[in-house]
Parts: structure tokens; sequence; C-alpha cells
């Protein structure tokens, strides 16, 4: 038994959080029923992965399971990864039905004619998503399975969700799926976080924007405790107020959680009583970062409890509407220098 | 623009009520809910505010308020301002006694290092006293609701005997000039 095989082994079940390890093993199937009964899964980990590992010595474990291992914990947490999104162009035949076999064929061949030593692993899940995880070599090293790139391609739609994909591999992995897919070319979209689920909502447009009619609740609707009769609110109509232009800039439902959003300004400095910095002939380059565990929920907040100024900047609202979360504003109005309009 | 009178409405039996100021609302909310969850003997109305001038529209429905606690969050500055600024609406009755003030943050350990002086400052100056709390925990806004319940119960005049301005003279929190320094 190789020893990288059962350091990867290792660091992948390190991962695991002790919670799910009963089903993610079981889903993995590699353990034969007996010796899944044989794990006590209350005693500390540290003694259960040893057991693991004996287990799978016995069952003669490939780094093509390991590997399998691997692609199961990161379907199940996909949050623990930072995702970039792209979108394919120009796409050949107009009705066009992926086979997967085909895609995941001609995938495998293009990259591995590209790079000797690749190692792929792909999987459809349900959802219509294929999950591809490609761990990189160079002509003459064995592929480095500590820092895979995550590929999910959500079929039938022209969306591919990327993750720790290295700039120099890049331009490998963009012709493989290009030509897999029998698209043109592929672009990188203003889009990034953690929650894999609400990019794929964002770019598929599901999620859905108040409309603007005007719902008058009134406030005596709430079904408030008894305690909470004595208790008046002296600006009421203010607080209720605030809660209206809330929920009209950002809708009723569940806001898509994205966990940062940037604008990187290059407007001239304008400020009449600073003579330094105002009239220079090149823009004054400057960044604005906002994060938050989910930044778009936390601004509505803001707005509803009153301590960020309503209306809201349309460069903020219209984020969710947009689906990007990093903006260039150019003196002319934002825009971005080079993105295909979604 | 409106001015809270002390004095103008009729009591209510067996009534008190207290109006909690502040700019964080639902801080505001939390130690409400704390006050009414406690057992009292009396009806307790809460009102709450983010800031003094009152909309007059509440004026007619309004009771006489019997307490007033001005919540500031010593993380913020904006909060104090605040509080300051409210402080012109309120008939100058008030400040015998049924004025207080109440610190939260006190144990971030972000805390702006001149915020605590301005508020003991504005304290001593409009003969309040300060209370610290934090409205984290249960068990912290319990016995914060708590002491507030027992003032109010003086400041409506419920206790024979005791009155906002006797207790006020008492506390120890409460300074009794703006020159002498604030107990430590």
């Amino acid at each position: 038994m190789e020893d990288s095989v059962i350091t990867f082994l290792e660091k992948t079940l390190q991962r695991i959080p002790s919670s799910s390890l009963k089903s993610i093993l079981s889903e993995w199937g590699f353990l034969s029923a007996e010796q899944l009964q044989d794990l006590h899964f209350q005693q500390s980990k540290h003694i259960l992965h040893n057991k693991v590992l004996a287990f799978c010595e016995e069952n003669g474990v490939r780094i093509r399971h390991v590997i399998q291992l691997d692609m199961i914990y990161n379907h199940e947490y996909p949050n623990k990864r930072n995702w970039s999104v792209y979108q394919f162009s120009g796409q050949e035949d107009d009705a066009l039905v992926l086979n997967m076999t085909e895609f995941s064929q001609k995938f495998k061949v293009n990259l591995k004619d590209l790079l000797r030593h690749v190692s792929i692993g792909m999987k459809k899940c349900e959802d219509d998503a294929v999950w591809i995880r490609v761990a990189w070599g160079d002509n003459f090293t064995k592929p480095n399975q500590f820092k895979p790139t995550y590929v999910v391609y959500q079929l039938q739609t022209p969306y591919v969700f990327i993750s720790n994909l290295n700039v120099k591999h890049r331009p490998l992995l963009s012709q493989a799926l290009v030509i897999a897919t029998k698209h043109d070319e592929i672009k990188e979209i203003q889009l990034r976080g953690r929650c894999l689920k609400s990019l794929k909502d964002l770019v598929l447009r599901r999620y859905k924007q108040s409309f603007q009619t005007h719902q008058l609740k009134p406030l005596q609707e709430r079904n408030s405790p008894e305690r909470d009769q004595g208790i008046v609110h002296e600006h009421a109509k203010r607080l209720a107020d605030l809660k209206e232009v809330a929920t009209q800039t950002f809708g009723d439902g569940p806001l898509p959680k994205l966990e940062t959003a940037v604008f990187k300004l290059e407007t001239k400095f304008k400020d009449p009583e600073n003579r330094i910095l105002t009239n220079r002939p090149e823009p004054f380059r400057c960044a604005v970062k906002f994060s938050s565990p989910s930044f778009l929920e936390s601004l509505k907040s803001l707005v509803t409890l009153g301590i960020a100024s309503a209306p809201v900047s349309p460069l903020l609202s219209s984020i969710p509407q947009k689906a990007r979360n990093h903006f260039v504003i150019s003196e002319r109005g934002p825009g971005v220098p080079s993105t295909p309009a979604p | 623009m409106s001015v809270l009178k002390t004095f103008n409405k009729l009591p209510e039996l067996n009534t008190a009520n207290i109006m909690l100021v502040g700019s964080d609302v639902s801080d505001l909310e939390k130690l409400s809910r704390s006050i009414m969850d406690e057992n009292h003997s009396f009806n307790v109305n809460v009102r709450l505010a983010q800031s003094l001038p009152l909309p007059v529209e509440n004026e007619d429905s309004r009771p006489r308020i019997d307490l007033l606690v001005f919540m500031v969050n010593l993380r913020s500055s904006y909060s104090l301002s605040l509080a300051e600024s409210s402080l012109k609406f309120i008939d100058p009755h008030y400040f015998l006694g049924k004025v207080y003030f109440l610190a939260t943050g006190a144990r971030s350990s972000h805390l702006s290092s001149d915020l605590l002086p301005s508020l003991r400052k504005l304290s001593a100056s409009s003969h309040s006293p300060v209370l610290f709390a934090d409205l984290e925990s249960d068990s912290d806004r319990l016995s914060v609701a708590r002491r507030f319940l027992t003032l109010l119960r003086i400041a409506a005049g419920l206790v024979p005997g005791a009155s906002a301005l006797f207790l006020n003279t008492l506390l120890k929190g409460a300074p009794a000039s703006a020159n002498e320094d604030p107990p430590n």
C-alpha cells in the first residue's frame, strides 16, 4: 500500500465532521456492511480513523477510491470552498442535448492530451449537475491530490462553477471544457461566493424579487403574545415605513447568500476643499469592499433598523438582479470592461 | 415640537409607564420583553422610541410617563449624541429622579475611550444616574428588568413614603454636582 494513498485518505477523513462520518462512509460503499457495523461512531475521532484506515487497507484501497470519497465529501459540504462563476458563449448547435458519456470522454481525452499527469474524477449528481474533480501534476510529477480543482457544470445552462483553479491551469481547463461542451469560449463572470446554492439561484434567476405592488399590512395583524400588548412603539409608523422600503428594495423572501461585494472605483477625485488630489488627470483608484456572512441580508436589516439611510443606492440593491458582486465604476457610470451581459 | 410633560395627564389606577429611548431597536425590544415578562403586581406599559421629540400623533394615546430610560451603547457615539439631543425635549420636572441612563456594551474590548467620560458628564449635568448592563444573556436582562421595575414602582408613586426624588438623592450613582469626581 502506497504511503501517498494512506496520507491522502487520512487527510480526507480528517476533514469530515464526526456527525456525518457515518452517512458519508455508507454512501462511499467501499467498506463492507460488517466493517461498518464494527465501527462505533461514538468513539474518539482518532480511534475511528485508525480503524477505518485498517479496514481500507484490508480491502485494498486505491487512489481512485479515495478520490470518490473526496468528491462525496465536497458534494456534501460545498460551502467550504470559494466558487467563481464562468459562462460559456457561442454554442454551435442550437438544441444541444449533452450526452454524459460523450462529454466525459471528450473532456478526459482533451485534458490528458494537454497534460500528461492529471487525475480526473467525474460524477453526475441529481439536479442536473456534473461534478468534476481535477488534480494537477505536470509532465514530470504525479498529480497533487491535496489541491484539486472542483468544477460543477450545470447541464442545460451555460454556467460552470469552479473552485481553486490555479492561473497556470486555467487555459488548459478552459480549453478542455469548451471543446467537450461544443461551445466557442468561456469567460469569468464577476460573481464569487461560498454558497453554491445561492450562486446557482442568482445566475439562473431563480431568485424572485418582489413586485412593486403596495401591500398594506395593518400593524395589529401580528399574532403577538399577550405580554407584547403592553409594549408600544412611538415611532411605529416610521419603523413600518422603513420595513416597507427594505422589502421593496430587497424583496420578501430569503436573499441569496453572498459573502462580499467589491466596488473598484476608477473615478476622478472630487473634493473642492482638497486641492492636492483634485484636478489630476489620472483617475483615483480606490476599492470598497463589503464583507459579511450574508451581505445582502445584513444590508436589508440595516435598512429596517434605520441605521442605513433609505433609499438604498442602486449599486447595492441591484446586486441580486445583475448577479454580480465585483464591480468597476469608471467615469461614465458603472460597468465592467469585458463581460458578456447575462 | 412636542415636549414630554410630566404632569399634564392623569395617572391610571395601579399602572406605571416606562419609556425606553435608544437608537438600537432590537436592544429596546429585548429589554421591554424582559420587563414585561417579570412578575409585577401592577400594570406596566412600555413605550419605545428611537429619539425625542415624539410624533405628535401619539400625543392623545400616550399615557403619563413615569420613568424615562435612555439607552446608550458605549460602542456607538451616535447613540450618545441621540440621547443628548433628546434631553432637550423633556420637561425639567423629569430630571428630579425620573430619568436614568442605561449604558450597554461596557464589556466590549473595542470601547472608544471618550464615550464613557462624556456619558458621565452628561449624567452629572442632568442629575440622572447611570446604570450599567449587558443585554446579551437572559439572566443579565432579568436583573436589569428587576432593577427598573423597582425604580418604576417608586417613580409611579406606588410605594407609600418613597418618591423618585427621594430615591435620587439616596442612590450612589447620582453625582452631586458636575464639579465633583464621579464615584468609582
